[in-house]
């Protein structure tokens, strides 16, 4: 009996199924009961084929004839895959159950339901596509549905602006990857995936197909400076798909990305290390700007999407690593550095649902993403308070969280650089360890300030004053992920064996105390033990507690205001704000965020200056790769093509007149031949 | 290095010895700035005075803080105290230096660095928002700089490992170019990290020149103890790093009782040296203004680049 069949059929029929309810259902009184449940039973269904997987032997190979009849849809799942179709797996199982309660916000949901399924059975089917067409097709479906779910929320402006950007870049990807599959077609005269893995050394047609391919995934994956799209759409679109979007449709372009760097080829040459050295400088740049843009970001939905293209940078570093030591055949550290990227791909999926899905939750509970608008939520929504700090302290990379155990790995794969035998580059690569440790540095300030103005003190407006924690379901959702992140967190052992075996890596742990070692010749190079590290801060704690209760005694706690210097009457206007969190920030960086600060003043009387009526006060940053890059390629664009409009008048009689004029000139030249 | 009965005693009392001097040395260093003033200053056994006093003393809390305010100073202690378990003291390992490296007790620090500067948030007073904004800033910017540091250490001593880290520094005789580099620089995360001129300056409470103080501004009681206390533990933990990784002189190679105490000696003496310098420098700078702070953050990132460079080009 065939299990991975039958599993894979299940699976795609009941998000199917979901679709089709959602079209019946949707606009019932427990259509979202019903509609989420079967994408979350068809989630279970996609952990179970990807666990199915794991346990055979071999890659599983189907052949759906009947589905493309002109080129058949070949299915080819191997570990790889598995590994990819399994995080799907998890995460959409956890919005499913999140999106029961936040779907309530809309009335109807018919077409939501439609689009949510289908986009999720997309993703699916692109992962285990293993020819040229099914491929894209599937991903050209992936990114429609996704661009109607970006654009569901139409009545914005705003919203539809995001989505048709959203439409453009992705379609200028999807250009390149499509160019990289024709590159490599011209090499092997066959559209099967099965034929690239034998490709040729051909190395300048490989190092172009490698540079469209870096292109075009990266474009999907939010790489700077392809990323204008993705901290558009992400805020345009409803929490639970943002969180979709980022925790999986991101991974999916690194799974591309992955195929065409370890699977149609085989790195083992120097020749390859600046194809390594260019991802390398390609995270750097992503993961440095990206962090930078959302620590001033004053909108959450944004400030999230802006750490996702950081975090994007952070695992473009690691797979050019990865290929850097791969290239100087240093195999065992190459496959530290992949674990290392791996995981975080893992723990990125993790947090960064939670934490869309904690932002969904604020703006379903006050109607508002704007942080200057927040405060006080921990009294009103104490769990979405703790489930939303747990997601922050795990992107922070802080132990004992799983961000710290990924980039704690990253960190060393930096290190373990020295090994590699060519002066020029180990320094290249010293150099940009320092973006990333920037990069983590300021991701810690990002989000004690994304948490701590959303969440803590007085709120600053009415917006967050009366408001309720939200429905089960969406808590229970984020409980998923929120154990996931620190079962990773203080148990390494079991990413890292997930891991190991999905792509087939020599590093399976059975002890979870055994320590983690960075290189295996080198056992005291560099370890941690994450439960040790668990246990000791759980003994100082409770030797901690004593001691301190045994000198001082039992004490009371009095409850005060704020100390207000004497003045009296703190307000919550008096409080530090988002932007004045970042203020310090925000003035180093200047050059990049090219702050602007106008104050409009309304005079009481015109003759003096001082007495002021009101004064409005509007500041702005904005992001230089729209304004200088995006900007004038537009403005070059748009003079082009009004040259063009000399020619493309319009005018029937203008047309008829080139058609004569091509007659004439054709006839001349059957007449000179 | 087994986990046998005697290295984790050993583990133990390092870790104790930290705990217990970590206030010693902060008299020390109020006692050598008042000495250096002309101020005959306070005994340095006050701030263990200090610290008792407040910890029988009731706590104020503010009625618009919730439960982070209340839990980040047992948070902060814990973690501060959890990575002085990997800090070799007195003799060159730490038994626990398997289950940690020093990522392990940068990541540590950085805990609880986070709730305090959650804590300065969520007493929606502008003085902790201004203390949180600016020590988030200053630590933003010092992480390249350690990270930096931290390799140049690793290329030079074989590891991140402390254990390792020590042993090696213990056994090199040479003083190689790429540590003097990661010296200078690490003496400037210290004084960063610890909040001391010029960056900060840990006793006033001025609004324009105070960071750390204005974060923690709301304690009081219990909660003012133990935030004080671990800030420093902090700072004995970096001194410790400080001079046994540059100066290992001293440090004991044998698990002997007599041994362990000249080691142990050794140590005091060399921190407490260290933060009598370090004392006599903040008497002699003023604190520099907020937006110069960089520059000397990038001074520390170019200095260990140097010393990165310097060990590849040997």
């Amino acid at each position: 009996m065939n299990y991975a069949l039958l599993l894979l059929q299940m699976t795609i029929t009941l998000f199917l199924g979901g679709s089709a309810v959602s079209l019946i259902l949707g606009g019932k009184k427990h259509a979202s009961l019903v509609i989420f449940s079967l994408s979350a039973a068809a989630s279970l269904c996609a952990i179970a084929f990807a666990s199915n997987q794991f346990l055979s032997d071999g890659p599983t190979r189907f052949s759906f004839k009947e589905i493309f009849p002109l080129v058949g849809f070949d299915v080819l799942v191997d570990n790889t895959c598995a590994f990819f179709i399994f995080l799907i797996g998890v995460i959409s199982l956890a919005v499913s159950v999140y999106s029961i309660g936040y779907a309530k916000k809309y009335g109807k949901i018919s077409s939501f339901g439609f689009l949510f399924n289908f986009f999720i059975v997309s993703m699916i089917l692109v992962t285990v596509s293993n020819n040229v067409f099914s491929f894209l097709i599937f991903w050209e479906l992936m990114s429609l549905t996704s661009f109607f779910l970006v654009i569901y929320e139409h009545e914005s402006q705003n919203n539809r602006k995001a989505a048709i950007n959203y439409l453009v870049m992705t379609h200028f990807g999807t250009a390149f990857i499509a160019t990289a599959f024709l590159l490599s077609f011209v090499q092997t005269g066959s559209f099967s995936f099965d034929s690239f893995r034998q490709l040729g050394s051909n190395s300048i047609f490989k190092d172009a197909i490698f540079v469209f391919a870096l292109i075009g995934f990266g474009t999907k994956a939010g790489m700077m400076p392809f990323h204008t799209w993705l901290p558009q759409a992400h805020p345009a679109a409803p929490s639970n798909v943002s969180a979709l979007m980022s925790a999986v449709m991101l991974k999916i372009a690194i799974y591309g990305m992955m195929r065409f760097l370890f699977d149609f080829n085989n790195i083992s040459s120097p020749d390859n290390a600046w194809w390594g050295l260019l991802m390398i400088a390609f995270g750097a740049v992503s993961s440095v700007f990206g962090i930078l843009y959302a620590v001033v970001e004053k909108d959450i939905k944004r400030g999230l999407a802006f750490s996702s293209i950081e975090n994007v940078g952070l695992i473009f570093m690691g797979l050019g690593l990865t290929v850097v030591f791969a290239s100087y055949d240093l195999r065992a550290l190459s496959a530290f550095a992949l674990m290392a990227t791996m995981y975080h791909v893992i723990n990125h999926a993790i947090f960064k649902s939670l934490l869309f899905m904690g932002a969904g939750s604020v703006q379903f509970a006050t109607h508002t993403k704007d942080m200057e608008k927040l405060g006080g939520l921990i009294k009103k929504m104490p769990w979405t308070a703790l489930l939303f700090l747990i997601g922050c302290l795990a992107i922070s990379g802080l132990p004992p969280f799983n961000g710290f155990v990924s980039e704690w790995m990253l960190l060393q794969s930096f290190l373990l650089t020295s090994q590699v035998p060519d002066t020029l580059l180990q320094i290249s690569i010293a150099i940009a360890s320092l973006a990333f440790a920037l990069t983590i540095g300021i991701s810690v300030a990002t989000f004690v300030r994304l948490f701590g103005i959303s969440f803590l003190s007085k709120p600053r407006s009415e917006l967050a004053a009366h408001i309720r924690e939200v429905p089960r379901s969406m808590l229970a959702g984020k409980s998923i992920v929120a154990a996931l992140a620190i079962i990773l967190g203080i148990m390494p052992f079991v990413g890292i064996n997930l891991v190991s075996i999905s792509f087939g890596l020599s590093g399976v742990q059975a002890n979870p105390f055994a320590p983690l070692v960075s290189d295996t010749h080198d056992p005291i190079y560099a370890s941690i033990s994450m439960p040790t590290v668990l246990i000791l801060l759980g003994c100082v704690s409770v030797g901690a507690f004593g001691f301190v209760r045994a000198i001082g005694g039992k004490t009371q706690k009095i409850t005060s205001s704020t100390w207000d210097c004497g003045f009296g009457s703190l307000s919550e206007r008096m409080q530090y704000t988002a932007s004045s969190v970042s203020y310090p920030l925000r003035i180093i960086f200047r050059f990049l965020f090219r702050p602007t600060l106008q104050i409009q003043k309304e005079l009481e009387h015109s003759s003096s200056n001082y007495e002021k009526r009101s004064v409005a006060l509007t500041q702005s940053t904005e992001d230089i790769f729209e304004q200088k890059l995006y900007r004038s390629i537009i403005s070059a664009s748009i003079a082009f093509f009004g040259k063009i409009r000399l020619v493309q008048t319009g005018k029937v009689n203008a047309y008829v007149l080139y058609v004569m004029l091509i007659l004439v000139v054709l006839l001349i030249y059957v007449r000179l031949q | 290095m087994t986990l046998d009965l005697i290295s984790v005693a050993i583990g133990i009392i390092q870790t104790l010895v930290l705990v217990v001097l970590a206030p010693l040395l902060t008299g020390i260093m109020r006692k050598t700035k008042a000495r250096t003033q002309k101020r005959i200053g306070s005994s340095i056994l006050q701030p263990y005075y200090d610290m008792i006093k407040l910890m029988k003393k009731d706590e104020v809390v503010s009625e618009s803080s919730s439960w982070i305010f209340r839990a980040s100073p047992w948070i902060n202690f814990v973690s501060v105290v959890a990575a002085a378990c990997f800090v070799p003291v007195m003799i060159f390992y730490s038994p626990f230096g398997l289950a940690g490296d020093l990522l392990v007790v940068i990541g540590l620090f950085g805990l609880g660095r986070f709730f305090t500067l959650l804590a300065g948030l969520d007493v929606a007073s502008s003085f902790g928002g201004l203390g949180s904004s600016r020590e988030m800033m200053v630590s933003a910017l010092i992480e390249p700089a350690l990270f930096i540091t931290v390799f140049a250490l690793s290329l030079t001593l074989g590891g991140t490992n402390l254990s390792t880290m020590v042993e090696s520094a213990t056994h090199s005789t040479v003083l190689a170019p790429s540590i003097i580099f990661a010296a200078i620089s690490l003496f400037i995360i210290i004084l960063a990290e610890t909040g001391r001129l010029p960056f900060d300056n840990p006793a006033t409470h001025l609004e324009l020149t105070m960071m750390h103080e204005a974060t923690i501004l709301e304690y009081s009681g219990k909660g003012l103890a133990l935030v004080e206390w671990s800030q420093s533990i902090k700072q004995i933990v970096l001194f410790g790093l400080f001079v046994n990784l540059f100066v290992p002189f001293g440090i004991s190679t044998a698990e002997s009782f007599a041994i362990l105490g000249i080691g142990l000696m050794f140590f005091v003496a060399k921190t407490a040296f260290l933060s009598i310098f370090i004392a006599f420098i903040e008497t002699k700078v003023a604190k520099w203004r907020l937006f110069r702070v960089p520059d000397l953050i990038s001074m520390a990132v170019a200095s260990s680049i140097i010393g990165v460079i310097f060990f590849y080009l040997k």
